[in-house]
């Protein structure tokens, strides 16, 4: 294989588990808990410049950018301090706006919060170096392993899905414990989960800091690989790429998560990313400008959510119906007739 | 001070822009139930609609009519063609602000496929500017007052003195009570759309008039103050959303020439946090709550 088709399959396999991990974590948080949480991609950003800024080191005068808090925490410090970063916030916004509010509030909370963070980033300069964004992250142990280029990739790919691994047992984990009935029961009723006393509230801002940590660990894997991070990478209907891929795999199923992002964030926008831009169509010359594929990938992001939810809305792989045995028939089947 | 007097004329527009958006918006959600986030998107479509109008050679004005009706008639295919066709099939509550997302996605990005990603604007007489009390208003700004006003007392008229904004009302509070009382919902349904929508297509004229230019992202990015508005005045009522427009647009624009003009919206948003930290049973305790989706 050659050098070049090899980077393209490491870093389309870094993005493949990068985008795997943030749609679990937004699996668990729509899919399986029912919260509604349209600014997910803000905590992914959180992370990506939490890991960044503890990475890039002290900022200085006359630093081509300039940013908060700079400092050069080794290895896995940086990734750490995205979870915890992209948490805290999660905890902040969850007390604000998960408290009594009506779902389609909540999503619209969500909404503004997202176009919000996009505009303080970009025009507060001083903070993650406005709209130009920050650049020449580097790349975690990099100079320590000393491997030439390709192969670092191939370490990272490895790295990355080691931690989506984690992510996916972990996840599942949740899903399959009693923790995940709860969050399922109170997802179709919350009312009757309340009445069984469940804390609904407790219960929801548990499980958007779960998944406000995996957005967040996303996010610092992310920009730890690409080294750059800026507004435009993280505008709100990149929230939209996630929950079509929920939609398109599956909601509230973990593996249905995976195919989903394989689908929709890999095959469909990465693979869009390299059409030609000039061709010939039956003879005539076609020249594309700039930023149409890019508006068409989106018309089909939309189109594509509509038709799953039209014609399947449970996705390719549905939620699998839980087995479980009442107690009320174990305790008849011991007794006998 | 010197600086708070013209801040108070601008925000006043802002009022009037936010005003005409917002109760569009917060009408067509009183009585559909359905919160439409590609309002802002058809918000720019219809400007694009005037926009074409305009430079055939239409006159503005006119172009602004036709941009109503635009908005009014897309409005309305965009409910009978999708929405309510996904409500039939049982889409539920939160399933709708997903397609109707989706929705946004698709039309602005079609915009943009084909208008190309460049910034338009109209042709406008260059009209007198006049002077009130210190704040400097061209022709064109004081006209957008004028049709807010127009707007806002016709919306009244309309809700409280017709049959038609009678039966609004009676779906907007129960639905099943009002078909059960002969209101013909269906036809009410439609005519909120086409309301709402040629708000939004008089809205979206109105921005672009005052920002002087557009793309296919001016209506979208428009949607945090217009559901601020709507959100701070109680969703669903159109009263609400008047005042909240007058809220959001004075106090963007003084803050805009305060601290910083690029934290507009960052201070409609701090609005929309407070009264959500504050009375959140305000909007909890909702004609709207208990209803189910009525497209």
């Amino acid at each position: 294989m050659s050098d070049a088709m090899q980077f393209y399959l490491s870093t389309l396999l870094i993005y493949l588990f990068i985008d795997v991990m943030g749609v679990l974590g937004l699996n668990l948080q729509f899919g399986v808990a029912g919260i509604i949480n349209f600014a997910y991609i803000v905590f992914v950003a959180v992370g990506a410049y939490t890991a960044a800024v503890v990475s890039l080191g002290p900022d200085f005068p006359g630093n081509f950018q300039h940013y908060l808090f700079g400092a050069s925490w080794p290895f896995p410090l940086p990734i750490l301090a995205a979870g915890a970063a992209s948490g805290v916030l999660s905890l902040v916004v969850g007390l604000i706006s998960l408290r009594r509010l009506r779902s389609d509030y909540q999503a619209m909370v969500m909404l503004v919060l997202s176009l919000i963070a996009t505009l303080t980033a970009t025009n507060a300069t001083g903070l993650v170096n406005g709209p130009a964004g920050l650049a020449n992250v580097p790349q975690p142990l990099f100079d320590q392993l000393g491997l030439p280029p390709l192969e670092y990739q191939w370490v990272y790919a490895i790295w990355a899905g080691l931690l989506t691994a984690l992510t996916f047992l972990f996840v599942r984990g949740i899903t399959n414990s009693p923790l995940g009935r709860t969050l399922r029961a109170m997802r179709d009723n919350d009312r009757a989960a309340a009445a069984l006393g469940k804390n609904i509230t407790a219960l929801r801002l548990l499980i958007f800091v779960v998944g406000g940590v995996i957005a967040g660990i996303s996010g610092a894997v992310f920009v730890e690989f690409i080294q750059a991070w800026s507004p435009g990478s993280w505008l709100y209907p990149e929230t939209f790429v996630f929950l079509a891929a929920i939609i398109v795999g599956g909601s509230a199923n973990n593996w249905g998560a995976v195919v989903g992002a394989l689908l929709v964030p890999v095959g469909f926008l990465e693979a869009t990313r390299f059409l030609p831009q000039d061709f010939n169509l039956f003879g005539r010359h076609v020249v594309l400008f700039s930023g149409l594929v890019d508006a068409l990938q989106w018309v089909a992001v939309g189109l594509l959510i509509l038709v799953f939810l039209w014609f399947r809305p449970q996705g390719l792989f549905p939620e699998r119906p839980g087995r479980f045995t009442p107690r009320a028939a174990i305790a008849s089947a011991g007794k006998g007739e | 001070m010197s600086q708070l007097v013209p801040a108070i004329g601008f925000g006043l527009i802002t009022a009037s822009i936010l005003a005409i958006a917002a109760v569009g918006f917060t009408l067509q959600f009183s009585v559909t139930n359905i919160l439409n986030l590609a309002y802002g998107d058809v918000m720019t479509a219809s400007a694009f609609a005037a926009y074409i109008a305009n430079h055939a050679g239409v006159d503005i004005w006119l172009s602004l009519l036709m941009a109503a009706l635009f908005g009014a008639v897309f409005s309305m295919l965009l409910n009978r063609f999708v929405y309510f066709q996904f409500v039939r099939r049982g889409t539920r509550l939160f399933g709708m602000i997903i397609v109707t997302i989706a929705m946004s996605l698709i039309i602005q990005n079609v915009l943009l496929a084909v208008f190309r990603p460049t910034f338009f604007s109209y042709e406008v007489s260059a009209s007198a500017s006049y002077t009130f009390a210190g704040m400097i208003l061209t022709g064109s700004q004081l006209a957008i007052m004028g049709i807010a006003v127009v707007a806002m007392v016709s919306v009244h008229l309309l809700s409280t003195r017709t049959r038609l904004g009678k039966a609004m009302r009676a779906t907007a509070t129960n639905p099943g009570l009002a078909r059960s009382c002969g209101v013909a919902t269906d036809r009410v349904i439609d005519v909120a759309w086409l309301l709402s929508g040629a708000l939004c297509g008089i809205a979206g004229v109105v921005l672009v008039l005052n920002t002087a230019t557009f793309s296919e992202v001016t209506g979208a990015n428009f949607l945090v103050p217009i559901i601020a508005a709507a959100v701070l005045g109680g969703i669903g009522q159109p009263y609400g959303a008047m005042l909240g427009a007058v809220t959001i647009g004075l106090a963007s624009e003084v803050a805009a020439s305060v601290i910083n003009p690029s934290y507009k919206d960052v201070v409609a948003f701090a609005i929309l946090i407070v009264v959500l930290l504050v009375r959140p049973q305000g909007i909890l305790s909702e004609v709207a709550s208990g209803k189910e989706v009525a497209a």
